[in-house]
């Protein structure tokens, strides 16, 4: 049985890892915790997990830009790939499953990898389109996994405007699918006037909205995990 | 003051001298699908052919009075004629912007490129020296004309992964400094082609470069230094155009060498002029999409008023102009800025 310090211990180490971008050391403890006989829950929300939040906070404070969040991005998934494995599947209640992608026009992807990293932790099953996509194939995508929620990214208000023709085109098909949109040039505002249902206004927001959701999972895993107590 | 055309109040502008008011124009795409409908012209099409490019990129002085013009609309040009495979969406009636399909670098291992020697004749950078002399010839007596660039980090994103590139020239920077190098000859190449087509200012545009992605320390460490070699390239009034976060970099922008900055919406423009001081240009900043596409006339007009009573040296957007510009709403921003007197 591991100790309480020693627990507390390698969530630090990996909390630690994944804010000073270190992959080695993230990929170490993660195998230490699963030797020891750590939760890989416990090791992911608490450690990988705990480490990404202070990122975000530093992101938004300006201390990290995008580099460094993309190199604390790769440490997390150090981590991630040892201990997924390892996951006992939690009955939330929630399916979890999201279609992703950059819509057609745009090749950035960069915020749409850091959103979909998100959903990864959660344990979402993500079915990434990738950049550059063709309007019709979320649609498409979205009706061939019945997928919960679609995620559209544009990068330029030059390619801002093909996610309208995604969203009519969904609700059209499956009016109950959650739709969020995220991008530098979009707005609260684009996001009514187009009709979705959230939005993430830069890699900043999308990381909070993102972490807010894993929180709120956290937070009804906790509740599960309370009731089985009980 | 005798009334000047809009050629002349722009230039005196970049000469530092009196002008009546902020002239209203832009160092980037501002094509509109007015302009392409007046011209029956399809914007895939637009980006291939030196007559259409000319035409379309005129059409926004001819129909609004926008007191320049400027081709091309697409960010592809350099990184073409260095080898990339670029996507023009020939199948597709939405407006889509070429973007590129085919990277010369997919990974660290594949940075050392070489730069082909006769980059001015490859790729699009003939047509867009033709494209040049049409606008010239069409309008150039009474506007100015106009090219961008992309500046060498952001043409660093279009050759390789934006991904490797961003985490490189955190973790390797010396690697990255000396692709920028070759890039920044590219640049120089090619915008010294435009001079000599005739354009009469140069943008160079290096977004990628912005507070929101990259920190301060990072811009003026590693990139500054070659924007400054470019800028001394220059012969024609420049412009260095950052989107984005970029209260903090200001002062290095106007380090530059560059005549003039341009800003988009989320710089404080006000606070701007008070660090670069009243004789700074100062270009910007009004939302070319949210307030020029999708706003009322009264946003737009109290938008534009907001931007001169902050202080721009010009009327200029914060990006490219999105196409589906209502009518009524260009003619509102031009109006707004005609009457306005300091």
């Amino acid at each position: 049985m591991v100790t309480e310090e020693k627990k507390k211990e390698l969530l630090e180490k990996l909390r630690t890892a994944v804010i000073s971008y270190d992959e080695d050391t993230s990929k170490e403890a993660a195998q230490e915790a699963l030797d020891v006989g750590m939760e890989a829950n416990d090791a992911i929300f608490n450690g990988l997990v705990s480490g990404m939040v202070e990122v975000g906070r530093m992101f938004e404070a300006q201390e990290y830009f995008v580099p460094e969040l993309l190199m604390c991005a790769d440490a997390l998934y150090a981590g991630l790939d040892i201990l997924k494995p390892h996951v006992k599947q939690l009955d939330l209640g929630v399916k979890g499953s999201v279609v992703i992608g950059t819509v057609e026009g745009d090749v950035h992807d960069i915020g749409k990898n850091i959103v979909k990293m998100m959903f990864d932790v959660a344990g979402f099953t993500v079915y990434d389109l990738g950049r550059d996509v063709p309007l019709d194939k979320f649609v498409a995508e979205q009706l061939r996994t019945d997928s919960d929620l679609v995620c559209l990214s544009a990068m330029m208000t030059t390619t801002m405007t093909g996610m309208k023709k995604v969203i009519d085109d969904l609700r059209a098909k499956n009016p109950n699918v959650k739709i969020m949109i995220g991008g530098a040039p979009v707005s609260q505002d684009v996001a009514d006037k187009y009709g979705a249902d959230g939005y993430a206004k830069d890699a900043t927001n999308a990381l909070k909205d993102a972490i807010n959701m894993i929180a709120s999972l956290k937070k009804m895993k906790d509740e599960v995990e309370a009731k089985k107590a009980k | 003051m005798t009334t000047l055309n809009s050629r002349e109040r722009v230039l005196k502008l970049f000469a530092g001298e009196e002008v009546d008011r902020p002239p209203c124009f832009s160092g980037m795409g501002n094509v509109t699908t007015e302009g392409l409908k007046s011209l029956n012209q399809k914007f895939a099409a637009t980006h291939l052919d030196a007559r259409m490019m000319a035409a379309a990129a005129v059409s926004t002085y001819k129909l609004f009075g926008f007191e320049g013009a400027v081709a091309p609309f697409d960010l592809c040009i350099e990184a073409e004629a260095m080898g990339c495979e670029i996507n023009v969406y020939a199948h597709s009636e939405d407006l889509l912007y070429p973007t590129i399909k085919k990277k010369l670098i997919h990974n660290e291992a594949e940075m050392e490129i070489a730069i082909p020697s006769d980059i001015t004749t490859r790729g699009r950078v003939p047509l867009m020296v033709e494209t040049i002399k049409l606008m010239k010839k069409d309008i150039g007596a009474e506007a100015v004309v106009g090219s961008y660039v992309l500046g060498p980090f952001t043409l660093a994103g279009q050759v390789m992964e934006l991904n490797d590139l961003l985490k490189l020239s955190f973790k390797k920077p010396d690697k990255i400094g000396k692709l920028l190098d070759q890039l920044t000859d590219v640049i120089i190449q090619v915008a010294g082609q435009y001079e000599k087509a005739g354009v009469d200012f140069i943008t160079v545009r290096e977004m990628g470069a912005t507070s929101d992605v990259l920190s301060p320390r990072v811009f003026k460490g590693l990139i500054l230094p070659y924007l400054q070699k470019i800028f001394a390239k220059i012969k024609v009034p420049s412009v260095i155009h950052i989107c984005g976060k970029t209260n903090d970099i200001v002062p290095a922008m106007a380090d530059s060498g560059a005549k003039a900055i341009s800003v988009d919406q989320k710089n404080d423009v006000a606070e701007t002029r008070k660090k670069l001081g009243p004789k700074a240009l100062v270009f910007g900043n009004y939302d070319p999409y949210n307030v020029l596409v999708a706003g009322t006339p009264d946003l737009v007009r109290q938008t534009i008023r907001k931007c001169m009573d902050d202080g721009v040296s010009a009327v200029w957007p914060g990006c490219d102009i999105w196409p589906t510009v209502p009518a009524e709403n260009f003619k509102t921003m031009m109006d707004e800025v005609r009457k306005y007197r300091r």
